[in-house]
């Protein structure tokens, strides 16, 4: 029990500015009381779909100080304090860099790569950028907020294997993503449509009004004909109402994306050399009348005519639909409810797409309470490594292995060619290689040689403990009281004939790659 | 099932039983479990349709297919390439002529024999609809199958293996794999495939005891505890284990003196031939090769791309010479997301272009001929001016390998919205 509180204080310790609860109400060992299981299982479900997964002591801490109370504290993410997270992200240079420098850092390197030289420092820098992501996972107390971030991430994808959004999408991420994620999804959709990453990831840096000639740029050659576009290209105008806004059904046709990507003609970015950033470039832009989903564009009225129609699809109905579901299938099921669809809807409209009331709202809503919901969602890669270093308490360690672990799990981070993003439905990661490699991990955190990863076991089950007492133990700390009667049986009985140290790696690594660790 | 066959089962199960049955009784499988095993391995005296395969090979990169399939007798191909060009069949580090007109790179020498014994079949000028120049574009819509559309989320060699209820094929957690860490676009999709890195490694990684007592152990724990897909994939998993546990990778012999370079080539082929003969059920096979994005120095008879190709000859060539008469059953598609300009460029190289060449070797091919029309590299008849136009539609040839090799009936959910321009006529109907 001394040992319990311990980590509780730490826990405490790092945790968030508000007042702590009293020790007092802190469940003392023994069988819980009925209501008191209720609670537990309550805060065990909303620290399994509101952040990645529940370190030890979790669980007892979030009963303590109340399950609405934990909610309402992780939809205020500014109000937390995050130190521990900042000092881990200091020592990573691809954090401190702009685009400008990013940008010249790669292209120098892609200049020696033509003279046979592999691309060394800008690989690094990519790997720091994917390790960044997954410390803040892991350690952030702003769990839902990181949660989030992930979610938009995906759900506007651009890929760090594109060009020039390998030094594009570090920005993108910190500058265009993060700010917005628990904001206004309207100034979420526009930041990320005046995001170089973005507009050269789908192309619409190419997208010119047909017979649109560039300015001769001023004491510099002319561009060679072959490189400048033709036409318009409508990669980012369907994307953006496919994925980003209405969705698929979401009410649009064929001639809708041509008069979007009409719209948006113009949104380009700056080349590397004359600093990165968005520029709407007048002479590529098409100056006709257009009609967009039945609302008529007036002619001329250049970039505003693409920030009035980013509006337009922000607040339409079909967005608010294809949104909420989405956000249901990410925090509910992978086949959302339509009750928690609706309350995501009703919330959207109350408050014009406001993330985070909408989020309050799916909280709130029975389909995220129900029982059926619970543990029944398949981990991804990256919610299944963080989870299971959360799990037994440990760190990223400085190197930047961490990061490619969960690449090598299957979902290597901002590398999702397509741009729908890594999906959400466990059919995309439950196959038969990516189970054995998260068995194998399981495994090697438990004996203490997953490399990346820093963890003292001794701190989360310590001592002697008999067979029965170390199943139940580790059912307690890892699994929140999950394992069924069969895992309990297999956990004691191979418990039972090993000696203690080898007995505790065995119970904690079969407990990680235990089919009830795949969920949450 | 005919008597033979029902007597090739019984005697295969025999076998089975002796060798494997003993140690998974003791395992305490359940007896559905030992059923579905012993039928996986006695497919190898099942029916031969059983056992067709198709390994797939991307060129990652885009390939200069006007290097690699050489068309010598086209005059404009010397006139735009003065240093980088392969020269005439007959001198010194010439083409391999194959029909007066196209020849083989020098270092495909391997190969020819191939196609001069009809089992391998070349397709020139073929390629995607798609304008785009983009790697990361062109390989996504050649594994997506559907070019111009972004948001396919499957692939095509999944959509094929969701389409094709193979009774053969669906008892093998083999049936799609991929010599990899990750699965290709390709293969991904609803349909379970498997990526293997090194059959190897495919596994518990922990010393030999240790290994089979935790095998054991999540072996339980999963049939006990697991509900659903996880419960399923977990399944195929330590089937999976278990089948290539008894085919001890590492001392692998490949056959009739075939000997595979150095390389990730290599190696792929190599694993992948040693799961086709040990029966386990592969349908589709696929591996990557990159290094073919040729823009500087990229040579001629020798030099960088010359090197590259040297490592794919030979590993075609010790694959084929591996697997020796069941090349019977698998046909080996190679393909590249596009080609190379016809002009070489101020870095003596060349840039992305258009339509490409590809290869089809094995079982079935009506081979020894070089495929497709040619639209000849006249600038007038080129794509946009500059490059080689595309005359077949990869999905023509992709297609009718599904069709007339692995027996697929219906194409339409595998290139959702494409109707077939023209058969390439490479493998005959049957």
């Amino acid at each position: 029990m001394a040992v319990a509180q311990r980590l509780l204080f730490t826990a405490g310790l790092l945790l968030l500015p508000v007042p702590a609860p009293g020790a007092g109400s802190l469940p003392s060992g023994g069988a819980p009381l009925p209501s008191d299981s209720t609670e537990r299982a309550r805060a065990l479900h909303v620290l399994n779909r509101l952040t990645y997964g529940p370190r030890p002591g979790d669980v007892d801490r979030v009963v303590a100080m109340g399950v609405d109370r934990f909610i309402e504290q992780q939809l205020n993410p500014e109000k937390i304090r995050d130190d521990r997270v900042e000092d881990r992200l200091k020592p990573l240079e691809v954090l401190r860099l702009d685009p400008e420098e990013l940008g010249r850092i790669y292209l120098d390197e892609v200049r020696e790569r033509r003279q046979g030289r592999p691309l060394s420092r800008a690989r690094k820098l990519a790997a720091e950028f994917q390790q960044a992501a997954v410390v803040r996972a892991t350690l952030s107390e702003r769990q839902l907020y990181e949660v989030m971030v992930d979610f938009w991430t995906n759900h506007f994808n651009v890929f760090l294997g594109k060009g020039a959004d390998r030094f594009l999408l570090p920005d993108y991420i910190e500058h265009t993503i993060r700010p917005h994620a628990m904001g206004k999804f309207e100034d979420l959709l526009i930041a990320t449509a005046h995001s170089p990453a973005m507009l050269f990831y789908l192309d619409n840096v190419q997208s010119v009004t047909p017979g649109a000639v560039p300015p001769r740029p001023f004491g510099r050659r002319p561009i060679a004909e072959q490189r400048i576009p033709k036409g318009i290209n409508e990669n980012y105008a369907r994307e953006l109402m496919e994925l980003h806004t209405l969705g698929v059904d979401g009410g649009y046709t064929q001639q809708d994306v041509v008069n979007v990507a009409r719209v948006l003609t113009g949104w380009s970015m700056r080349p590397p050399r004359r600093g990165v950033g968005f520029v709407f470039n007048d002479w590529a832009h098409d100056r006709g009348e257009k009609v967009v989903l039945g609302h008529p564009f007036p002619a001329g009225r250049g970039e505003d005519e693409g920030i009035a129609l980013l509006r337009l699809l922000a607040h339409h109905p079909s967005t608010m639909r294809h949104l909420s579901a989405q956000l249901c299938a990410r925090f509910v099921a992978d086949d959302p409810p339509d009750g928690c669809i609706d309350a995501g809807v009703h919330a959207w409209q109350r408050t014009g797409g406001d993330i985070r009331e909408v989020l309050r709202a799916i909280f709130q809503s029975p389909e995220f309470w129900a029982p059926q919901y619970r543990a029944a969602k398949v981990k991804t890669p990256l919610e299944f490594v963080v989870s299971a270093v959360r799990a037994v308490d440990g760190a990223p360690d400085t190197t930047l292995v961490l990061a490619q672990i969960v690449g090598r799990l299957g979902e290597p981070l901002y590398l999702d060619q397509p741009p729908t993003g890594y999906p959400e439905t466990q059919d995309s990661w439950v196959n038969a290689g990516a189970l054995l490699e998260r068995l194998n991990l399981g495994l090697g955190i438990a004996a203490g040689r997953a490399p990346g990863i820093a963890v003292n076991l001794d701190q989360l089950i310590p001592g002697d403990n008999d067979p029965s007492q170390l199943a139940d133990r580790v059912n307690r700390e890892i699994l929140g009281g999950t394992a069924t009667a069969n895992t309990l049986r297999v956990l004691r009985e191979q418990a039972a004939s090993l000696p203690p140290a080898q007995a505790r790696i065995m119970a904690v690594g079969l407990a990680l790659g235990s089919p009830e660790f795949q969920k949450q | 099932m005919d008597r033979c066959c029902a007597e090739n089962l019984r005697m295969e199960r025999r076998v089975f039983v002796k060798a494997g049955g003993l140690a998974l009784v003791a395992l305490g499988l359940d007896p559905i479990f030992l059923t579905r095993a012993a039928y996986a391995v006695s497919r190898a005296g099942g029916a031969a349709a059983a056992k067709k395969t198709l390994v797939c090979i991307f060129q990652r990169g885009a390939v200069d297919g006007l290097n690699m399939v050489v068309p010598h007798g086209d005059p404009f191909y010397y006139r735009e390439r003065p240093r980088i060009a392969i020269p005439r069949p007959g001198l010194a580090g010439g083409a391999l002529d194959l029909d007066g007109h196209f020849g083989l790179h020098p270092a495909l020498a391997p190969l020819e024999p191939l196609y001069r014994n009809g089992s391998l079949a070349l397709v020139h000028a073929v390629g995607s609809p798609d304008a785009t120049r983009s790697h990361f574009d062109a390989q996504d819509y050649m594994e997506s199958g559907t070019p111009g559309l972004k948001s396919t989320a499957d692939g095509w060699l999944n959509r094929f293996l969701a389409a094709q209820h193979a009774r053969e094929h669906q008892d093998t957690p083999f049936r799609g794999v991929a010599i990899g860490p990750q699965l290709p676009r390709a293969l991904r999709g609803a349909t379970p495939a498997l990526a293997i890195d090194n059959l190897q490694a495919f596994g518990l990684r922990a010393p030999e005891p240790a290994r089979d007592r935790l095998t054991q152990a999540f072996e339980e724990l999963y049939q006990g505890s697991a509900t659903g897909l996880v419960a399923a994939s977990s399944t195929e998993a330590f089937e999976a284990m278990r089948m290539l546990k008894t085919l001890a990778p590492d001392r692998y012999q490949p056959g009739h003196g075939a000997e595979y370079p150095g390389g990730p080539l290599g190696r792929s082929l190599k694993q992948i031939a040693q799961l086709i003969k040990a029966d386990l059920g592969v349908e589709i096979a696929f591996a990557d090769v990159g290094g073919w994005d040729t823009h500087v120095n990229q040579g001629a008879s020798e030099g960088q791309l010359a090197a590259r190709l040297t490592e794919f000859g030979r590993s075609l060539a010790a694959f084929s010479q591996d697997l020796g008469e069941r090349m019977a059953d698998v046909v080996v598609l190679t393909m590249s997301e596009f080609g190379r300009t016809v002009a070489e460029n101020g870095n003596v190289g060349t840039d992305h272009g258009h339509a490409t060449a590809m290869f089809v070797l094995g079982g079935g091919v009506k081979g020894g001929r070089v495929y497709g029309d040619w639209p000849t590299l006249d600038p007038a008849r080129r794509f946009e001016g500059r490059d080689l136009a595309v005359t077949t539609d990869f999905r023509d040839l992709f297609g009718e390998v599904l069709t007339q090799h692995l027996g697929a009936t219906d194409l339409s959910s595998v290139f959702p919205g494409f109707r077939g321009v023209r058969p390439v006529g490479i493998i005959p109907r049957t």
